[in-house]
């Protein structure tokens, strides 16, 4: 290595390699220098310990190439030279894109579902975006040949009217009707798409003794976002909609995160006819990473390792993602003190 | 550096690394629309391709949604392909940006964490800016579940091969919260049934009082308070093997003798430790300083006028009368000797103690005194302790003959502890099994008196119409409609004040004025609402919303433009309020059995309503 070549080798090693080197040459005074000092002192001292220097070089270089080999797509993202740590970035944003286009397999979930609906109540606890409205979906078309009426309840008007649209293209809009507190749109037909307050005044009005033929024929009640139930002003609407939900229609609850399905699913086994099945996984079919990004613009990853630590105990803070946080909270609060 | 990224900045960022399209969670609905505000001025354009296919969706859209036509975001969002989502919107808008999102137009939309819950929504990446959210004017941290909410939007089945959540500081951000929440298991979902009117009267309609606490009883609350009940029961179980060695002795009841013993004690533990406080020659004084009694200080003489103790202080203090009328306060222990004599005077509840004229005679009477008195020899007081307090206790205490006592002395504590602790869960228990019940029989109770349930807890004729209402604050509709409060009322006039009942938002806003017909109503209804103030929450009655209802159903003429000009409030908010109008309405429209005209009037507000943006969405 020439004198250039290991100075331009020396300024692309991390801070605390050369940190490394330089104490072992110049020993503690070191620990307090900076990048431009520290370069200067090993420089000076490399003669005497070439070795040393050489060979903490390449085995970064080494490191450097073996994460460079990963392969990369994202364009822009691996290009990108920045200080710090651009292997993790890389790492971060790896297979970024979009997937291969595969036909649609049901997962084998959604079919343990759909089926343990033939024996009794199902519960489904599996994370957003998985695919609970297949279930809902599947099971509609299964009641609906058993000449069977269907409600579907939201707790949002906006998530209802968006079901009803879904539900009009696959069943065709004659078999679909909507039913919120200010609209009502073929209030007859064999699925009904409805705020959980209107299912819950159907079935007030059926025990009050008004004969509804709907409640009669009713075979599948679908219950969406059902942890709303916890919801501290509408949640008792879902637990009188389930006490009251007729015992030979089938209970179908759908819903990310809760901390305990067992619990409700215990609960729906004690009060109704049927034992209730639980449906729970959660395997996120996409799967997520974490990222930490600076105001200046930086990325750098916001956890150790790139995916997902398996719970707050496990999670290590990247130590960029850390670093440059803890400057943020030091600019802010000096801002907000001299402000 | 500014403290949180710049919008602009950020969605650069985020097409750099392809980490569109993003949605980005912001605080408030102001943040959104200054997020979108700074987009205005971006020197970056979207390419023509990508204009047009954003202006085709919308076009398609304004067909069944006329009010996209001319909406004022409509240029930042062709030209820049970002977007706010919040609840200031009109619902059309919102599905417009929704399905721009789902054809992948979009690069950034920036949302309030409302879009987190429901709406089929995804994006590639997320990026979360806080770790709080506001919650009835208060700040609260996210909870887990919100986070996960707000983090499953990332990574969309089929169209991304990994979904990012981004987390960008700002101030005040709490990293913990947002690490938690990235990682942790959601919260249980917990019970929250209350029982509330219409519940009641529902209930009783179809089923006699004695068959409701087996449907209560089916309830999660009931599950969940049962799971408890059992959890307590096991300790109880525990505790009562405990108490079996702190069983009967010579006498059955000796830990309630013991208890009463150790109250007592705690209680004269505090009069005893003052007068322990004091050496004994001292203490033995104190009897001795009744007023009119001449004492003697190291340099001067007195008369005692009264003996106190000011709060909080533990020694004894004495008003004196010195020489030349002075007034003084000093401690017992100050004394020097007690003088036999004492004069007898009128004593005063107050400053100076005494009357005047006794002042002033007293004042004579210690000038008049000779120049050697012998003091009083009064022996020292001996030590008072356990002894003296348990016989002041007299028969109440019987132990210091029994053979146990040394036993029961030893023991007492602990078993009175395991005592109490056990008694203490016997009624958690009681409470978690019975609560819900006697919670129903306490409300059912008030609609009794208020006459919608008859002796036997079975409807009256209001009672059968009342629970055809069954909206948050049914109880005040129904009394005002008992209390003939709707006579002659105008379709307008009714559908202001549902929607004064309806809204529960007190965001500060301006609005128009309102008619006297409304204002004289609201003032009845909040009458109403103090009358009701121990059975039910009020609502907040805010007299100027109902003025924007009041208006849109008054004049058909009025356009949606004209009405939002008419106030400061958001569109989405007016749209909001008029909807849970038109709920609220519709409920009183279901009255038409029993209260024809004021069905009617409803139905004509209804249908005034609805016309406009109000008739363009489902
Ligand atoms: N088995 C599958 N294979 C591939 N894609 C699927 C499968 N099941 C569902 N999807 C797709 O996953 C996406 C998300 O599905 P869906 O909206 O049902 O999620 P969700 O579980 O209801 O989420 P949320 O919690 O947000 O309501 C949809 O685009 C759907 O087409
Ligand atoms: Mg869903």
């Amino acid at each position: 290595m020439t004198r250039d070549e290991l100075e331009r080798a020396l300024a692309n090693l991390p801070f605390r390699l050369l940190r490394r080197l330089g104490r072992s040459i110049a020993g503690p005074p070191a620990l307090r220098m900076g990048k431009r000092r520290l370069m200067h002192t090993i420089m000076a001292g490399a003669e005497a310990n070439i070795a040393r220097v050489e060979a903490t070089i390449r085995t970064h270089q080494a490191e450097q190439q073996a994460l460079a080999a990963v392969p990369a797509s994202g364009g822009g993202a691996s290009s990108e030279h920045k200080p710090g740590k651009p292997a993790d970035l890389r790492a971060l944003l790896e297979g970024i894109g979009v997937p291969e286009p595969r036909p649609f397999v049901p997962d084998d979930w959604q079919m343990e579902a759909v089926e343990a609906l033939e024996r009794g109540d199902v519960i489904v606890s599996v994370p957003t975006g998985s695919g609970k409205t297949y279930v809902a979906v599947e099971a509609t078309r299964r009641a609906m040949h058993e000449d069977r009426t269907v409600v579907y309840t939201s707790p949002l008007k906006a998530l209802s009217n968006t079901k009803y649209t879904e539900f009009c293209k696959i069943f065709g809009p004659e078999f679909v009707g909507i039913i919120t507190g200010d609209r009502r749109d073929n209030p007859t037909a064999p699925i009904l798409i409805m705020t959980t307050e209107i299912l819950r005044n159907l079935l007030y009005d059926a025990a009050g003794g008004e004969i509804d033929v709907r409640l009669d024929t009713l075979g599948l009640v679908i219950i969406d976002e059902s942890q709303f139930l916890g919801d501290s002003e509408r949640g008792v609407v879902w637990e009188e909609t389930i006490i009251f939900c007729p015992s030979q229609a089938r209970l179908l609850l759908l819903s990310a995160s809760i901390g305990n399905p067992h619990e409700l699913a215990a609960w729906l086994t004690s009060i109704r006819p049927t034992p209730c099945h639980l449906v729970r996984h959660q395997h996120r079919s996409v799967p997520l990473r974490a990222g930490y990004l600076h105001p200046n613009g930086k990325l750098t990853p916001l956890f150790r390792t790139v995916t997902m630590p398996p719970s707050p105990s496990q999670a290590v803070l990247h130590p960029e993602a850390k670093r440059l946080f803890t400057m943020f909270e030091e600019d802010t609060l000096y801002t907000r003190r001299s402000g | 550096m500014p403290p949180s990224i710049h919008p602009v900045h950020l969605v650069t960022v985020l097409r750099q690394k392809s980490l569109t399209p993003a949605i980005v969670f912001l605080t408030s609905r102001r943040s959104c629309d200054e997020a979108l505000q700074a987009f205005e001025h971006a020197p970056d354009s979207l390419p023509p391709a990508r204009q047009e296919s954003i202006t085709a969706v919308l076009d398609e859209l304004t067909a069944s949604y006329p009010s996209l036509q001319d909406h004022p975001l409509r240029k930042t969002v062709t030209t820049c392909g970002v977007a706010a989502h919040h609840a200031g919107h009109l619902p059309s808008w919102k599905i417009a940006i929704e399905e721009l999102m789902r054809r992948g137009c979009l690069d950034a939309v920036f949302a309030t964490t409302t879009l987190a819950a429901g709406v089929d929504f995804p994006a590639r990446t997320v990026v979360l800016t806080q770790s709080g959210v506001r919650r009835d004017q208060d700040f609260t941290d996210l909870t887990i579940a919100e986070v996960a909410q707000i983090s499953g939007r990332a990574g969309r089945r089929g169209k991304d091969s990994v979904g990012f959540a981004i987390v960008t500081p700002s101030p005040y951000m709490d990293l913990g919260v947002l690490i938690r929440g990235l990682t942790g298991r959601p919260e249980p979902v917990d019970s929250q049934f209350i029982i509330a009117y219409p519940m009641i009267l529902n209930l009783l309609k179809a089923h006699p009082l004695d068959h409701i606490q087996s449907i209560l009883a089916k309830s999660f609350a009931q599950y969940q308070m049962n799971a408890q009940a059992a959890h307590l029961e096991h300790r109880i179980e525990k505790l009562h093997a405990k108490l079996e060695s702190y069983k009967p002795r010579e006498c059955s009841d000796w830990l309630t003798q013991w208890s009463a013993y150790d109250q007592a004690t705690r209680q004269t533990a505090m009069k005893l430790h003052a007068r322990r406080h004091h050496p004994p020659e001292v203490r033995a004084r104190l009897p001795y300083l009744t007023p009119g009694r001449v004492v003697a200080f190291p340099r001067f003489r007195g008369i005692v006028l009264r003996r106190y103790r000011s709060r909080g202080q533990r020694h004894e203090m004495v008003t004196v009368l010195r020489t030349g009328g002075v007034v003084a306060e000093s401690p017992v222990a100050d004394i020097m000797g007690v003088i036999d004599r004492t004069f007898d005077f009128a004593p005063a509840p107050a400053f100076p103690w005494a009357a005047p004229e006794a002042l002033s005679w007293l004042t004579q009477q210690l000038e008049d005194l000779p120049k050697h008195l012998p003091f009083l020899t009064v022996p020292p007081a001996p030590d008072e302790g356990e002894g003296e307090l348990v016989k002041s206790l007299g028969d109440l205490f019987p132990c210091p003959t029994c053979p146990c006592r040394p036993t029961c002395a030893k023991e007492f504590k602990a078993g009175n502890t395991v005592k109490q602790e056990w008694l203490h869960h016997t009624r958690t228990v009681q409470s978690l099994r019975t609560g819900l019940w006697h919670k129903f029989q306490e409300r059912a109770e008030i609609l009794q008196d208020l006459g919608y349930l008859d002796a036997a807890f079975k409807l009256t004729a209001d009672g059968e119409w009342a629970r055809l209402i069954r909206i948050d604050f049914s109880l005040l509709i129904t009394e005002l409609i008992r209390a003939q409060a709707f006579k002659d009322v105008t379709p307008a006039t009714l559908a202001g004040l549902m929607a004064c009942i309806a809204y529960e938002n007190d965001r500060p806003d301006s609005f128009p004025r309102i008619t006297g017909a409304l204002a004289s109503l609201v003032a009845t209804a909040r009458r109403m609402t103090e009358a009701l103030a121990p059975y039910d929450d009020p609502p907040l009655l805010r007299a100027d919303v109902g003025g924007l209802a009041e208006r849109w159903v008054g004049d058909t003429t009025v356009t949606w433009a004209q009405l939002c000009r008419t106030t400061s409030m958001a569109e989405g908010d007016i749209y909001r309020l008029l909807s849970r109008t038109l709920e609220y309405l519709s409920q009183v429209h279901s009255l038409q059995a029993t209260h024809p005209d004021l069905a009617t009037v409803a139905a004509e507000a209804l249908s005034r309503i609805r016309r406009g943006v109000l008739e363009e969405l489902p």
